[in-house]
Formats: C-alpha cells, structure tokens, sequence
C-alpha cells in the first residue's frame, strides 16, 4: 500500500530572471516501510520536489499543477486541499522531516527534552507524563535520557544533535519520513551510526523514508529504491539493484561513476615522467617536531617530516573533522605560529623571515581552499585574483596572456570566466579559476585543503585531474589534505593518517587504505558508503561498536609506518 | 541550508519570462540594481531639499532679518492671526517671533547649520571609528583589548550630559567646536562594527587569498577589506549623523550650544523659553519642528534604504 | 566553565568601574581645561556682588573649602574622587544651604519611575511591533500601518514631547502641561494621588515611546528575518508547532537576544532624550534639576547630577549584563 502518491506535479520559483521551473512533471509514489532515495545535484528539484509533500516551499515556490496524495487522510486525500490548520496536524505526526543542518536545527535556548515535549503537546494537546514520551523518542535513537535531554543544543555533537532530530522525527510514529540530507555535515564513522539509526528507527515504526542525497554511495547503502532527478525532471526511477547495476540514463552512469573507489580504476590519465623540480641540498618542505596547543586543546602533536622536492610528489593528509590536518595546514602556510618546533621551507624558518624572504616564499608555496565561494573578494571580478599575485610577485610574462593560458589549462573557456564578478560563476569554475591561479604562480609547492568537498560529486574528479596536472606537467609537489581516503588512494604518493593530532598510520596509498593496519583506518575504510550493494555496510549495532573501538584508541594512539617512498622521510617516535 | 530557491536558481533550465505582470518585471528589475532604491533616493531628495532651502534662501531672502528687532514682534504666518487678532504680513511670511526675528530667515540660517553640526561629527567620528576599528580588529592583542574596552566605556557615557558639563564650563562655543566634541561621542559605534567586520573578514577565503599573494598589511586593510565595507560605513555614517543632530538639538533646547549662531534647537529653545505653547504661537516652534522631522525622515529613508542594498535579504520581490 | 562565567563577571565589573571612573575624572577635568574657570567666575560674581546676593560669602567660603584650591591639583582630585564616591556633591549655590545630594535624592525616584516605565513600554511595543513585520502570519493591514510608524524614528524626544504637548494639552486638554502630579493633592500614599502621578506621566512617557519604540521595531525586524531563515524555525514549522508558539518560542525568544545588548548599548542615548523630556515637561526629575542648575549656573548640581545620571546608565548597563546569561544558556554554560 502506497502511503504518499505524487502525480505530475510541477512547481515554479519566480525570480529576477523570470520563472524557474524547478519541478517539472514528476510522478512517484512511496510505499509503506519502503525507503526511497532522491538523488541529485544541487538544483535538481530534489529537496523541493520532497518538500511540497510537506507543504513547506521556500518563498517564492509554488505548485503549479499536479497531485500530492496522502493516503492515510480521510476523505480527500489530496495534501494540497488541505486548510493551514489541517496542514499543521499533518506535519510530524503523518509526515515528518529530517533537516540539513544538524549544527543548526534544535532551537538554542532550550533544553532537548523540552523541543520534544512541545512537539507531542501541539498535535496531542497536554498529554501526561511528557518526561516518558521524551524519554522513551531518546532511548529509541540511543541516547541517555537523564543526561542529554537536561543538556541544551550547543552541548551536544553534531551526531548528537542529529540523532535527537531523528527522535523528534519518530516521536509521533509518522507514516512518512523525509530525510534531507541528514548526514552531509557529519564524519564518515558519525555518518554511518546516524544512518543506521535512521534506518533501525523507520523500521520499528514501518514508516515510509524518503533520503535525500547527492552520494550515491550512501544511497546504495540506505534505500531500496532510487529516483534520479536531473533540472527538475526525473530520470530515472527504479529498486537500488537496478539502477546501480544497470543505469540507463547517461546522467545516472556519470552520478556511479564519479564516486571514487579504494582499489578501482584511477580517474586519472597516466603520465610520462614528471618534470624535475630543482635539486636541493636541503629539504623542501621540513616539519622538525612542529606541535599545536589552543588553550587546553591540543590540535596537533609534535610532528615531523621531511620533503625532497626534486622528484614531485603528492603528500595526503587523512582525517576527519578536529583531527589536526587543517592545523597542519595553516602551520605549513605560515598563518599560525607553531608552539614549539620549526617548519622550514628550504632550510629557512618560515616564522623567522624578513618581508623579502617571506615574499619569495610566499611566491613558491601557494594553496587551494576549501571554500571556492569564499576565495574571491566579492567587490572586484575574478581577474583581480589572478591578476594582483602576478603582478605583486613580479612574474615575467604577459598578464592576460598568462591568464588566459592558465584557464585553457585547466578547461575553463577565458572569454567565459574572465571579466566576471564571483556570484556570476559557479563553485566548480570558482574552484578551477584558483587553480589556474596557483598555475601562473607555478610555485614549488601547493596545499590542497579540502579543494573538492564543497564542489558537486561530477565536478569533484576533474578538479582533482587539474591539481593532480599541476604534479605530473609542471613539477609542482602538492600536500593534500583531506577526509575522503578513496580519493587520497588515487592522486597520492604517500598517505599518512590523522586521529586527535597524532599519526595513527603512515605509508603508500596502496598498503594504508588498499590493506589498513591500524583500527582507525580500519574504521575510517569500513564507514565508507560505497555504490556497492553486495558490500555489508554493517547494521546499528556494528556503528555502535565502532564507537567503542574509537574510545580505545583514546588520546595516545600508537603509529603504524607501513612502509617509505624515496623522498618523502616520517620522522619516527 | 535548506534554501531550495537559492539552490534552484543557478543550474536549471533558463527562466522563461512569460506569465509575469508588467508591473513585476518592473520590480524585478528593481531588485537587480540595489541602489537604485526608492527610499535611498527619496531620503536624499529631502536632505537636497534642505540643502537648496540655505542656498536659494540666501539668495532669493535677506539673512540679516534673524537679528532681534528686525521686523515686527509676534506676527502669525501669512493668512493667519496671532492671539491680538492681528493678520500675518507678507513681509514675514513664515511669521516672526517675540523678539521680531524673521522665522523664516532663522530657518534659511538655522537649518543648514543643524545639517553641518551632524555631517562634521559623523565624519569626524567616522575617521576615528575607521582607524580604531581596523587597528583593533587587524592588531589584536592587547591594543584590541584596550580599544574594545575603551569603546564599551565610551558607549556607556551619555554624551549629553557631558557636554553640558563642558558648556557649562566653558560658556559660549562655535558651531564647529559643538561638531568637534559630538564627534568624541559618536566614534564608538563604528569602531565595534568595523572591528567585528575585520575579525570576520580577517579569517574570509580572499584575505588569506591576499595573504598568500604576498600583500601588505596596507593592501589587505584598504584594498580587500575596505570596499566591501562601504555599504556599512555609508549606513553608520548616516545613523552617526541622525545621533549627532539629535545631540545638538538636545543641548541647544536646554539653552546650551553656540548662543549668537541661530540653529533650530535654538529657535525652539527660545519658543519654549518665551512660553509659545500657551501663547499659541504655533509656528514659532511648529516650523524648526517640521523641519527637523524632515531631516530626520531624509536620513532614516536613506538609512533603511542603505539597510537593504548591503542585506538584500531585507529586500521584498 | 565556572571560570568562563567568573570571567565574564569580573570583565563585566571592570568595565562598570572604569566608566564610572572615567565619567567622574572628565566631569573634574574639563571644568580646568576652561580658560575661564566657572568656580572662579561664579567666586569673582560674588565677590563683586558683595552682599546683594544672599548669604554669598558662606557659599564663597563653601566653594574655597570643598575644592581646596589653594591645595596642590593631586590632592584636588583626591578630595572630588573621595567625595563623589560618597554622595558627597557639596552644597546647592542657588538653593544655598541645600547639600546637593538631597536635591538628587529627591529628584532621582521620578526619573527613574518615568525611565523604567518608559523603557519597557517601548521595548516590549517596538520589539513586537519588528517581529510583526517580519510574521509571515501576521494580518495584511498590520503589515502595511507598521511601516508608516517608523515614521517617528530617529527623531529626538523633545519634538515628539513638543508636538504630543501641542496636541493633547495645549489643543486638546486631556492631559496636564507639566508637573509630576497635581498641585492639589498632597503627595501621599492615595489613589488620587497615584491617579495624578499617573494621568501627568502619561504624556512624557508617551513622547519617550514614540520616537524610540521605531528603532528596537526595525533592529528586531532584521534580526527576524535571519531568524526567520534559520533551521531550527524550518523544524518548528515541520514539527507542526503552532504558528503563534513558534513565533514567541522559536523566533522571538531567539531574535531578542541581541536586542538585549543593543539596550544597554542604548542606555546612554535614551537617558540623555529623557533629560530634555524632562526639561519640556517640567518634570521635577534629574532633566529639570540639570536645566535649572544650568540656568542659574548652579555648577556642584549640575556636575553631581551629571555623575548620578552616568553612574545609573551605568549601573543599568552592567544590570542588564548580569541578566543576560540567565535567557542565553551559551553564556550561561561558558559555552
């Protein structure tokens, strides 16, 4: 049986430009207990298409035309009929919503319990003992009610905070629940425990689910049926098996297809021999016991390493969110002092230098950001940004020429992106445009912090395929750093593994990710959700184990070295 | 987020135009040039207003009338009666005051300088808020602490009353003195609202953009952060120069402020002085009030409209 | 935790000490930095004077006394600062031998009756009045009259005072011109006594209103409309709460928050408005104690008063911090 019927419906956003037809004759229905992924790029009418169900559109969206059909309302069952106040008693108790923002989502300024009770009290009315239906909606997604329902929202983790979501989501078992990407904010191994959770909890109450995502990887993991979404229309529907294996649209192949896999085929073209960079007597690139204390939190632990730039080489950083990698980062460009040790860029302390020695460096160590919609000064167009480093490091060469070669370089039309404000072009060309930059500067080294985790999924490949272009054709060595291990198994020479600012594993991508050693890695490997539906992605149960293997490792974990490249030297111990 | 409208727009099929009113497209348009924005450009037509009110009454209006027994006492505007009965002459039309100033002479001196004291404290106040708030933000450390601290003091203090002390002490002032000690009241504000903008800013992706390009300290303050301030300075500028007037007039009713200088505070001062209210002469305080209130209206109009074009949020399709 | 929040009440009395500090040194100071000196002016008056003005030679000996001026200027300042922190402003010299401090006292509750009275009113008004034009619920005709009230923003309260007085009691005589109750009664504990106190507060509470209620209506209105975007008012909405709930517990509760610091950032300016109101009003506050002081170049009122009033802006200020963590739990919790 059917609980939610949506028949040709269309939905229109009109905006300066004129009408968007955001939605465009979609029909699907969703069955009892049965989970549905909507799958989609941004701007592909998923969150809208789902949300119309709920009667929620953003200003200024509208349906247009078209049917939503809830079957468990009496008489008519059109969702779209109803009067505000019969919409209101829809809401949580018939169909629920799971939002996006978890950071974001509890209302700050009360305490957890209290945004359960309120929920229950406007479509119940004053129901006794309101402490055991809290109580009873925590315990279910595996939270201890004494404790985190007195806590209020800032207290919790991201985790936390979305599985309370969750709770409030099932409280009044709904018939439907519509999860809008309730993961994207999270940790892989947080990811993979919020999700079981989801997936343990519509089970119990034999809701329908719809998740909404981008990854197909998560879908293949969670749903039992897909539906494509492209520009608004639907492409493809069909049971999870079918679409992963046999995809029929071109869009649906190419969504498979750019989520990277540990251990499949490489999304890069091989190369000739780089190009050499200059040989040098003394390292690159050298961390000599570099740590990093805020306040009673420290981010990272003495660390050293050494890089020969001779041969270019790509260095990823693995790890999640507050494991020290950005930290690393920052310390590597100069823009936090270390609290103890010395980073050293061709023997000279980089912290120690005087304006025309920091110029030069600055000349010859460039990055790549994660955010491409920040990197641009919103009051001056895109050239500003390529143009202004040129011109201040005093490069040789034509300007505009240069420029418009960099962007060639890196598949962008000139006559396309040049000459534009930021808000005019989107992330990917944004991302590609900073590239290019670092190409004019061509310097001796690149940090890639994040470059790709704020860039569609179908971008996020050839972004990489330019940074990886900047190794092998113009020798620049490049340090990755990263949360995405399938990805760091692709472009990187060496890997090493980031948990609570230690190294927990350090070595060639093939033995770290391709054959893990340490329990973190494992861990980290086994959270992954891959488009592989013959792969145990594990139930509740092992998400939770996995949160007890976490707290063994503890503060003081041990470093597995899995092996050296030339090159490239770990300070040990 | 969850902001299906932002997300929709870019990467869909391209808008089609049809069903649209006449009357919408209009708005629309509207709605992609910020500044071309009805309640900026109506606020700055009535501050121009003011403005041409001193110019052509200069012109076109003999200035000397504001001295004391230059016309007739206690005449009503023209076509009214004052409480003797007697019919407003067209020699003064605005009407004159007990002491035989021209009203309407006073309103052509004294409006333009009201607008003078407010626009040089706001500025001055602006210079120290701007140097301030980037030293503060851009430094940190203990300089930040001392400036922030400074400026919580400062904020506290109502500025009135330490002007009053300051009158009382020293007796007569010149308009530009008044501006001058408004403006050491009026520089807090901007200093914690650029403060707050540099520490954002400081941390954004096109500052370390800058910092990797090898810019001075002098480029990233002036050249990446600064434009994109304007929309604020503009709208902490005008909101400095409502505050400011507002103070001048404050100290000009109590009877303070420059004496031999008429301003509208002190043409109201001397209505109440000389118990107008009870004497029914209306437009001995009626005028400076609307006058005032016009100005006011100018620089809240611009405001909201300054208020929209940096947060288009604000702005209504 | 404990240590972020002691840190903060330590941060916040610092910061009450030094403005009052701060305000007591300038009120000292500036009077010095004249090239005229207004004691020694108002001394020279009575000397000169000589016996047309009453009792001028007590005052004069007073004067020489309390400001020790044949004392080095570091035990000047000594003798203000141990004074002013006593209450002790010395004696009145219009009001010969009235000591100042009694003036003040006597002065202090009506002012800060009418500002406490007028202060709530107008934040609970203009900040409703924001939220309101930012409701999605809120009814079409509201929607279009709120707008055209803020009108009155930004405009100082003498205007508004001028043109409420003009209106309501010169025109119409519905309310008193000025005083702070009627001459008729006495001023005891009795309804008609309360009743006039009330019916001639009415219009100088009023003209505080008007003109300051537009600038909390439009700061809320911001505030609302990021509010309005936020994740958690989309699930309170999802949740199926009821419209009014979210309003006040989901949007409002969170969008005042600011606006609570905004107010002891405000202080300063409203008390200032509220001095001329006064004045206008003949309030027999702090407002008409300072106009007086001015025009009879009463110089130990006009520099005690000045002192109280910053020291209870202040003191409201350093209030309305210490009450904050209690509604913002992040505070709250050193969060």
């Amino acid at each position: 049986m059917s609980v939610l019927d949506i028949k040709n419906i269309h939905i229109d956003f009109p905006t300066s430009k004129g009408v968007v037809h955001a939605v465009t004759d979609v029909t699907l229905s969703v069955e009892k207990g049965r989970r549905i992924g909507f799958i989609g790029e941004s701007g592909s009418g998923k969150t809208t298409t789902a949300l119309a169900a709920m009667r929620m559109l953003a200003n200024p969206g509208f349906v247009a035309s078209g049917e939503v059909h809830l079957n468990s309302l009496e008489g008519d069952t059109n969702v779209l009929h109803l009067d505000e106040e019969g919409m209101r008693r829809v809401r949580l108790r018939k169909i629920s919503y799971i939002p996006q923002g978890a950071m974001n989502s509890l209302n700050p300024v009360m305490r957890v319990e209290a945004q359960i009770w309120d929920a229950v009290v406007a479509h119940e009315g004053a129901v006794e003992d309101l402490q055991a239906r809290s109580d009873t909606a925590l315990e279910g997604v595996g939270l201890d009610p004494k404790v985190v329902g007195r806590l209020y929202p800032h207290e919790l983790s991201g985790g936390m905070k979305q599985r309370v979501c969750i709770a409030i989501g099932t409280c009044l078992t709904p018939d439907l629940i519509i999860a809008d990407e309730p993961t994207s904010a999270l940790d892989v191994i947080t990811q993979r425990h919020v999700m079981q959770t989801l997936r343990e909890m519509q089970a119990k109450i034999g809701a329908g689910l719809i998740l909404i995502g981008h990854d197909m990887g998560l879908m293949a993991q969670s749903v039992d049926d897909i539906a494509v979404l492209k520009k608004g229309v639907l492409v493809e529907f069909g049971p999870v098996r079918q679409i992963i294996e046999n995809p029929e649209h071109p869009y649906t192949k190419e969504l498979i297809s750019s989520v990277p896999l540990v251990g499949g085929e490489s999304f890069l073209h091989a190369q000739a021999a780089p190009p050499k960079g200059e040989k040098l007597d003394v390292p690159l690139l050298e961390l000599d016991g570099v740590s990093k204390v805020y306040g009673s939190v420290t981010a990272l632990h003495p660390m050293s390493f050494a890089l020969d730039g001779e041969e270019p080489k790509i260095i990823s950083i693995v790890g999640q969110s507050g494991s020290g990698k950005s930290t690393m980062g920052s310390l590597m460009l100069g823009f936090n002092d270390p609290t103890a040790g010395a980073v050293r860029f061709k023997g000279d302390d980089i912290n120690r230098m005087t304006a025309g020695e920091r110029l030069e460096f600055r000349k010859q160590v460039q990055a790549v950001f994660q955010d491409p919609y920040a990197c641009f000064n919103p009051f001056y167009r895109v050239n500003h940004a390529l143009k202004f480093p040129f011109e201040n490091f005093g490069m040789q060469g034509d300007v505009e020429v240069e420029m418009h070669k960099a962007c060639e370089a890196v598949g962008l039309d000139p006559s396309l992106v040049l000459g534009r404000y930021p808000h005019q072009l989107s992330g990917g060309q944004r991302q590609r445009l900073i590239v290019a930059r670092a190409l004019m500067l061509s310097p001796k080294l690149l940090i890639a912090d994040e470059p790709v985790s704020m860039v569609d999924a179908s971008l996020r490949a050839t972004i990489l395929a330019n940074i990886h272009d900047l190794k092998d054709k113009h020798g620049i060595s490049i340090i990755y750093i990263t949360h995405d291990l399938a990805t760091a198994y692709h472009v990187s020479d060496y890997v090493m593994v980031l948990y609570h600012g230690h190294v927990v594993e350090a070595g060639p991508p093939k033995e770290v990710i391709g054959d893990p050693q340490h329990a973190y890695t494992r861990l980290l490997i086994d959270s992954i959700p891959w488009p592989d539906l013959d792969r145990d992605w594990g139930d509740a149960g092992d998400a939770r184990a996995a949160l007890d293997v976490l707290a063994e490792i503890g503060g003081t974990p041990e470093t597995v070295y899995r092996g050296d490249i030339p090159g490239f030297t770990l300070g040990q111990g | 987020m969850s902001d299906p409208t932002n997300a929709a727009a870019p990467e869909t099929a391209a808008p089609d135009m049809a069903g649209l009113t006449k009357r919408q497209l209009k708005r629309m348009k509207r709605f992609d040039n910020p500044w071309n924005n009805p309640k900026l450009i109506w606020g700055i037509t009535l501050l121009m207003g003011i403005i041409a009110l001193g110019i052509f009454g200069r012109i076109f209006w003999d200035t000397d009338l504001v001295f004391t027994g230059a016309v007739l006492p206690s005449q009503a505007p023209v076509g009214f009666e004052n409480l003797r009965g007697q019919v407003g002459l067209a020699s003064s039309p605005l009407g004159t005051d007990v002491a035989g100033k021209d009203l309407l002479a006073l309103l052509i001196v004294g409006a333009p300088n009201s607008l003078y004291v407010g626009v040089l404290a706001s500025l001055i106040g602006m210079s120290l808020g701007i140097f301030l708030g980037f030293t503060a933000g851009y430094t940190g450390g203990r300089v930040d602490d001392v400036i922030r601290v400074g400026s919580d003091v400062m904020i506290t203090i109502p500025p009135l009353l330490i002007l009053v002390v300051v009158q009382a002490s020293f007796g007569d002032i010149t308009l530009t003195m008044m501006s001058l000690l408004i403006a050491a009241f009026v520089w807090q504000s901007p200093t914690r609202l650029i403060r707050a903008q540099v520490l954002s800013m400081r941390e954004s992706g096109y500052v370390q953009m800058a910092r990797l390009s090898g810019a001075s300290d002098r480029h990233i303050m002036f050249r990446e952060m600064l434009p994109n301030l304007v929309p604020y300075l503009f709208g902490s500028f005008i909101a400095n120069v409502t505050t400011s007037i507002v103070t001048a007039v404050g100290l000009e009713v109590l009877g303070l402020g420059p004496q031999r200088v008429p301003t509208l505070g002190r043409v109201i001062y001397d209505a109440i002085d000389s118990a107008a209210l009870t004497r029914d002469m209306w437009w001995w305080w009626g005028f400076p009030t609307i006058l005032l209130m016009v100005m006011f209206i100018g620089l809240l109009l611009i405001n909201l409209g300054l208020d929209e074009v940096s947060n288009p949020r604000l702005r209504r399709l | 935790m404990e240590n972020t929040f002691a840190r903060y009440l330590f941060n916040r009395f610092f910061t009450l000490f030094l403005t009052v500090f701060i305000a007591a040194t300038l009120i000292w100071i500036i009077p010095r930095l004249s090239p005229v000196n207004p004691i020694d002016a108002m001394l020279g008056r009575m000397a000169s004077g000589g016996g047309t003005i009453e009792n001028s030679g007590a005052i004069m000996e007073q004067l020489m006394e309390r400001f020790g001026f044949n004392d080095p200027w570091y035990v000047q300042y000594w003798l203000y600062i141990r004074n002013t922190l006593t209450f002790d402003f010395g004696l009145s010299t219009s009001s010969f031998p009235t000591p100042v401090a009694q003036m003040i006292g006597d002065a202090l509750p009506w002012t800060i009756g009418l500002m406490m009275v007028a202060l709530i009113i107008t934040f609970i008004i203009g900040n409703l009045l924001g939220a309101l034009m930012v409701w999605e619920h809120t009814p079409r005709p509201w929607k279009a009259v709120i707008p055209a009230m803020m009108v009155f923003t930004s405009m100082p309260p003498i205007l508004s005072g001028l043109l409420l007085m003009y209106i309501f009691s010169s025109t119409l005589p519905w309310f008193p011109l000025n005083g702070a109750y009627s001459i008729r009664v006495e001023p005891e504990l009795s309804l008609s006594f309360i009743g006039s106190v009330i019916h001639h507060g009415v219009l100088p509470a009023m003209s505080i209103v008007v003109v300051t209620f537009g600038f909390w209506a439009l700061g809320m209105r911001g505030l609302m409309i990021t509010v309005q975007g936020e994740d958690y008012t989309v699930l309170a909405k999802a949740k199926g709460l009821k419209k009014r709930y979210i309003l006040y517990k989901y949007m409002i509760r969170n969008a005042i928050l600011p606006q609570i610091t905004a107010f002891a950032l405000k202080i300063g300016m409203l008390v200032a408005g509220q001095v001329l109101v006064e004045r206008i009003f003949a309030y027999p506050g702090m407002g008409k104690l300072l106009y007086d002081a001015i025009l009879t170049q009463d110089y130990p009122v006009i520099q005690g008063v000045s002192f109280v009033i910053i020291l209870m802006t202040a003191l409201a200020v350093f209030l309305v911090d210490l009450l904050y963590p209690l509604i913002d739990p992040r505070i709250r919790l050193g969060g």
